[in-house]
C-alpha cells in the first residue's frame, strides 16, 4: 500500500541549485542581519547532556521503515534538536517503497537522505556499491561528540552481526530488533477444557508447540465453524488454528523461511552453496501448505497485515510472526486479545533441536552522500541511546539494545520480552548478496505458485534453484551471504 | 483518416525576380527560425520527457547494469539481454497472460458496450441521467478501483465473496486463491470500469449516423435487428474500431489495478507484461534486462498500432 509521505522533497538535486540557494541565503541573511552569521538554530549549552553541539544547524533526511519504531522516533526527534542544535526529517515508507526510492536516491548519488533505515538483507547491495559509510571509524570520530548514554556494545551482538556486518566490515548501526517468533493464544491453550478435548484426540498434553507436528496437530483442533464453542464461548465466526501470509510478495517467502530454519533448509547453506531445491526445504514448503488447510481463506493472497489482523481480532490460535507485532497485539484500541497472547520460539522438526528465528532486522546506514556524515552519526547514535531505546520499548517498538531488552520495568510490563531476546540470539540471517532482490523475487514467485497449488512444492522449488543458479552464475558458492 | 495538404499555386518566376532571390531566402531563413523559435520550447521538453528516456532505455538495454550489484556497472554485454529474453519462459508466460488479458478484456467489453450503446440510444427521457450514471466507473482512478475490488473480494469479509458465495461460485478461499480466479477477477474488474466507455462511443456514433439512410432501411421494411447489423453498425464501425483501439492500448499496460489486487500471483497467474517489467526493473532491480523488455515492448506495441492506423486509414474512418 501507498503510505508515502514525503517531509522533505528533494533538497540537493544539483550542486547548482544548492550553490544558488546558499547564495540567496546568504545575501538575504547579509540585508536582513547586516551581518554573515551561520544559519545555525538556537541551541542550549545547557541542554547538550554531553552532546556535540558544533553540528547546530545542519538539517538532516531521515528515511525509515514504516513501523512504530519510526513513529516513535519522529516522536521524540525534538529532543534530539535540543540537545544538537541538528533538525531532523523522518520520513517513512513501507518495505518495498522504501527500497526502490533507497536505491534510485543511492544510485544517482542524488543524496536526498543522509540517514537510510534499510532492511539488513539490503545489506550487501548497498555496502558492495559504495553506497553506504563504514560506521567503525564514525564511531571512532566521534567518540568525544556522544553522550554517555550511547554505548555501542550494548547493542545485541547477532544484531551487530546480522544486520550491520558485511564481509567483515561494519556499515551501519541496528535500527530494530524485528524478529520472528511464536504467537499463540494462551487463554485457549490454558482452558482445562480444551486441554482435556486435546489430550484426548492427540494423546499429549496441550502446549506451546515445540515441534512442527505439535503446532499443526494444535491448529487442526483449533480449527472450528461458527457455532462450535471454544473455551466455553459460542463462536460468531469461524476460528482458525493458524494465520499466514501466503500472497506473492516477500511476506511469504520470511514466512517460509522460518519452517525451512526448522526443517534444516533454506536457500544457502553455510559454504555459501544454493539449497533451494534441498530436500529439507521441499519438506519445510510441503508442511507449510498443509498448513494451508487451517488457515483463514485466502492466505493465499495474505501479507503480514493480513496475519496481524487475524491475531488481533482473535480469529487464529497461532502464527508465527514478527515479534514487533506484540505491541499492537497488547493495544486495547485496536486488539480484541490484549493479555491473552503467549510468545514462544519457533518450533523445530525434532524435539532437541535448536530453535531458529529469523532476523527481521533494520539497520540505519550513513549515506556517502549525507550532508555531514558527522551529524548524521549524531542522530543514529542518540536513536540507540539507553533513553530513547528504552522510551521505543515503553511506547510498543522493539529495541536494538541488551539493556532495553533486560530492563526490570519493561520485562515486567511487557510479555513478549523474554522471547524477543531470545529468538535474537537464535535467529538466522535472510542471505544479503547484492543478487538477493532477484533471488528474493523468484522465491516469491515460486512459493506463491506451490500454495495456490499450480505446482508441486518439489517443482517449485527445483524452478527456484534453477533460476536462482541462473542468476547467480560463476558467483557460487557464494563468497559472503 | 486522409491528409490533404493545399499548396500554394506556384506562380511563373518573371523577369528580375532572380535578383530578389538572396533577399528572399534571408527571409526564408528568418521565418524558420522564427518558427523553430517558437516551437523550441515544446521541442525541448518533448525531448526531454520522451526521446531522451527512449535513447537512455535503448543503451542500457545493450549493458548490464543493476544499481545494486557493483559488478553490474554498466558494461555492455552486446545482444545478451535480448537473447535472455527470447528463452526467459516467465517472460513468455508473461506475454501471453497480457494477450489473454487484452483479448478477453477488450473483447467483452466490446459486446457488452456496443449492445448498452444500442439500448441507450433508444432511451429517450432517462438517457441523461443514465449516461451520466455510466461514466461513474471511469473517473474513479485506478488505484481506487484496484482498493475498492480488493475489499470487496476479501475472502473473508468482502461483500462481492459473500454474494458469489450466495451463488455457490466461490469456495472458501475466495476468487483471488485460484489463478483462473484472480485472472478472472482482473477481467472482470477492466470490463466493469471499460465497458461504459465502450458504450458512449457507440453512442455518439449512433447519434451521428445519417437518419435518411436508417429510414429508408425502415422503408425497405429492415426489421429492428436488420437495421441494427447491416445499416447501423457499419455506421458506428469506425468509432468502434478507434475505441477498440483506446482500449487495447490500455490494456496492455494495465499495472496498477493487478499490482493491487493480486501483485502478480498467485504464482504467475495474473502477471501480465508490465507487472513483470516492474519486477524485473524494480524489485529484482535488473534495470538492463528490464530496459531490453520495455524496448521489445514498445516496438511491439508501436507495430501493432501502425497496422491498426494503416488499416483505419483503408477502412476510412473519415467516412
Amino acid at each position: 500500500m501507498y503510505h508515502f509521505t514525503r517531509h522533505a522533497p528533494g533538497r540537493r538535486s544539483t550542486a547548482a541549485r544548492a550553490a544558488l540557494t546558499t547564495g540567496i541565503v546568504t545575501v538575504l541573511a547579509l540585508a536582513v542581519t547586516g551581518c554573515g552569521g551561520s544559519s545555525g538554530g538556537d541551541v542550549d549549552p545547557d541542554a547538550a547532556d554531553g552532546w556535540s553541539q558544533e553540528f547546530a544547524g545542519t538539517e538532516l533526511n531521515v528515511l525509515a521503515e514504516a513501523t512504530l519504531n519510526s513513529e516513535i522516533l519522529a516522536e521524540l526527534a525534538p529532543e534530539f534538536t535540543a540537545k544538537t542544535g541538528i533538525d531532523v526529517n523522518i520520513e517513512t515508507a513501507p518495505f518495498a517503497q522504501l527500497v526502490q526510492s533507497v536505491t534510485l536516491d543511492f544510485s544517482t548519488a542524488q543524496g536526498d537522505y543522509d540517514v537510510v533505515s534499510i532492511p539488513y538483507d539490503y545489506l550487501g547491495a548497498y555496502a558492495g556499491s559504495g553506497y553506504v559509510e563504514e560506521i567503525t571509524p564514525l564511531i571512532e570520530a566521534n567518540a568525544e561528540r556522544v553522550g554517555d548514554e550511547f554505548d555501542e556494545t550494548d547493542i545485541v551482538e547477532g544484531l551487530w552481526d546480522t544486520a550491520a556486518t558485511w564481509d567483515g566490515k561494519s556499515y551501519g548501526m541496528p535500527s530494530n530488533s524485528a524478529v520472528t517468533m511464536m504467537l499463540y493464544r494462551a487463554d485457549l491453550f490454558e482452558n482445562a477444557d480444551e486441554k482435556a478435548a486435546f489430550a484426548a484426540e492427540y494423546g499429549y498434553e496441550l502446549a506451546p508447540a515445540q515441534t512442527w507436528e505439535q503446532y499443526s496437530d494444535i491448529a487442526e483442533f483449533f480449527t472450528r465453524d461458527a457455532g462450535e464453542t471454544a473455551a466455553g464461548e459460542v463462536l460468531s465466526e469461524p476460528m482458525y488454528g493458524v494465520t499466514m501470509a501466503g500472497k506473492r510478495h516477500e511476506a511469504a517467502v520470511f514466512e517460509w523461511m522460518n519452517y525451512a530454519g526448522g526443517f534444516g533448509g533454506g536457500v544457502v547453506d553455510a559454504d555459501g552453496e544454493l539449497v533451494v531445491d534441498s530436500d529439507e526445504s521441499v519438506e519445510s514448503l510441503e508442511y507449510m501448505k498443509s498448513l494451508g488447510a487451517f488457515a483463514p481463506p485466502g492466505f493465499t493472497s495474505a501479507t503480514w497485515d493480513e496475519v496481524t489482523a487475524n491475531l488481533q481480532q482473535g480469529i487464529a490460535a497461532q502464527a508465527i510472526s514478527w515479534g514487533d507485532t506484540a505491541g499492537a497485539m497488547e493495544d486495547e484500541s485496536q486488539s480484541a486479545v490484549v493479555g491473552k497472547i503467549g510468545y514462544g520460539d519457533v518450533p523445530v522438526a525434532t524435539e532437541g533441536d535448536e530453535h531458529h528465528a529469523l532476523h527481521g532486522a533494520w539497520t540505519y546506514t550513513i549515506s556517502t552522500q549525507a550532508v555531514d556524515k558527522d551529524a548524521a552519526f549524531l542522530f543514529t547514535a542518540w536513536a540507540l541511546s539507553a533513553p530513547v531505546q528504552k522510551k521505543i520499548g515503553e511506547m510498543g517498538g522493539v529495541p536494538a539494545t541488551r539493556s532495553a531488552f533486560e530492563d526490570p520495568e519493561l520485562v515486567s510490563a511487557l510479555p513478549s520480552w523474554p522471547q524477543q531476546l531470545a529468538s535474537l540470539e537464535n535467529a538466522l540471517a535472510r542471505p544479503r548478496n547484492a543478487e538477493w532482490p532477484q533471488m528474493l523475487d523468484q522465491l516469491a514467485l515460486q512459493v506463491s505458485t506451490a500454495l495456490v497449488g499450480d505446482s508441486t512444492p518439489q517443482k517449485a522449488l527445483d524452478d527456484a534453484q534453477s533460476e536462482i543458479e541462473g542468476v547467480l552464475g560463476d558467483k557460487l558458492p557464494l563468497k559472503a551471504f | 483518416m486522409s491528409i490533404t495538404t493545399e499548396r500554394p499555386p506556384v506562380r511563373p518566376r518573371s523577369e528580375g525576380e532572380g535578383a530578389r532571390t538572396a533577399l528572399g531566402s534571408r527571409a526564408r531563413n528568418r521565418v524558420f527560425w522564427t518558427r523553430f523559435g517558437m516551437q523550441a520550447p515544446s521541442l525541448i521538453i518533448l525531448a526531454i520527457v520522451l526521446a531522451f528516456p527512449l535513447v537512455y532505455s535503448v543503451v542500457l538495454s545493450f549493458q548490464s547494469y543493476s544499481p545494486v550489484d557493483a559488478e553490474a556497472d554498466g558494461h555492455f554485454i552486446g545482444l545478451d539481454n535480448y537473447i535472455r529474453m527470447l528463452g526467459d519462459a516467465q517472460f513468455g508466460r508473461a506475454v501471453l497472460v497480457t494477450i489473454a488479458y487484452v483479448v478477453l478484456a477488450v473483447g467483452i467489453e466490446t459486446v457488452f458496450g456496443t449492445i448498452l450503446g444500442v439500448v441507450l440510444s433508444r432511451l429517450i427521457r432517462s438517457r441523461r441521467i443514465v449516461t451520466s450514471a455510466l461514466l461513474l466507473p471511469m473517473i474513479a482512478t485506478p488505484l481506487v478501483v484496484g482498493l475498492m475490488f480488493s475489499f470487496g473480494l476479501n475472502p473473508q469479509f468482502g461483500f462481492m465473496t459473500d454474494f458469489l458465495r450466495a451463488f455457490g461460485l466461490v469456495g472458501d478461499g475466495g476468487v483471488l486463491d485460484s489463478a483462473g480466479g484472480a485472472f478472472a477477477a482482473l477481467v472482470v474488474m477492466d470490463v466493469w470500469e471499460w465497458t461504459p466507455f465502450i458504450a458512449l462511443m457507440v453512442l455518439a456514433g449512433l447519434s451521428a449516423a445519417p437518419q435518411a439512410q436508417i429510414q429508408a432501411a425502415e422503408l425497405d421494411g429492415c426489421n429492428t435487428f436488420q437495421l441494427y447489423w447491416h445499416v447501423m453498425l457499419p455506421m458506428v464501425r469506425p468509432v468502434l474500431i478507434v475505441a477498440i483501439l483506446f482500449r487495447a492500448t490500455e490494456a496492455i499496460r494495465q499495472f496498477d489495478q493487478v499490482y493491487i489486487l493480486t501483485g502478480g500471483g498467485p504464482g504467475s497467474a495474473t502477471t501480465v507484461n508490465d507487472i513483470f517489467q516492474y519486477r524485473v526493473s524494480f524489485a529484482a532491480f535488473d534495470m538492463s534486462y528490464g530496459a531490453a523488455l520495455g524496448v521489445a515492448t514498445f516496438a511491439v506495441v508501436a507495430t501493432l498500432s501502425a497496422i491498426l492506423f494503416r488499416y483505419l486509414n483503408r477502412k476510412g474512418v473519415d467516412a
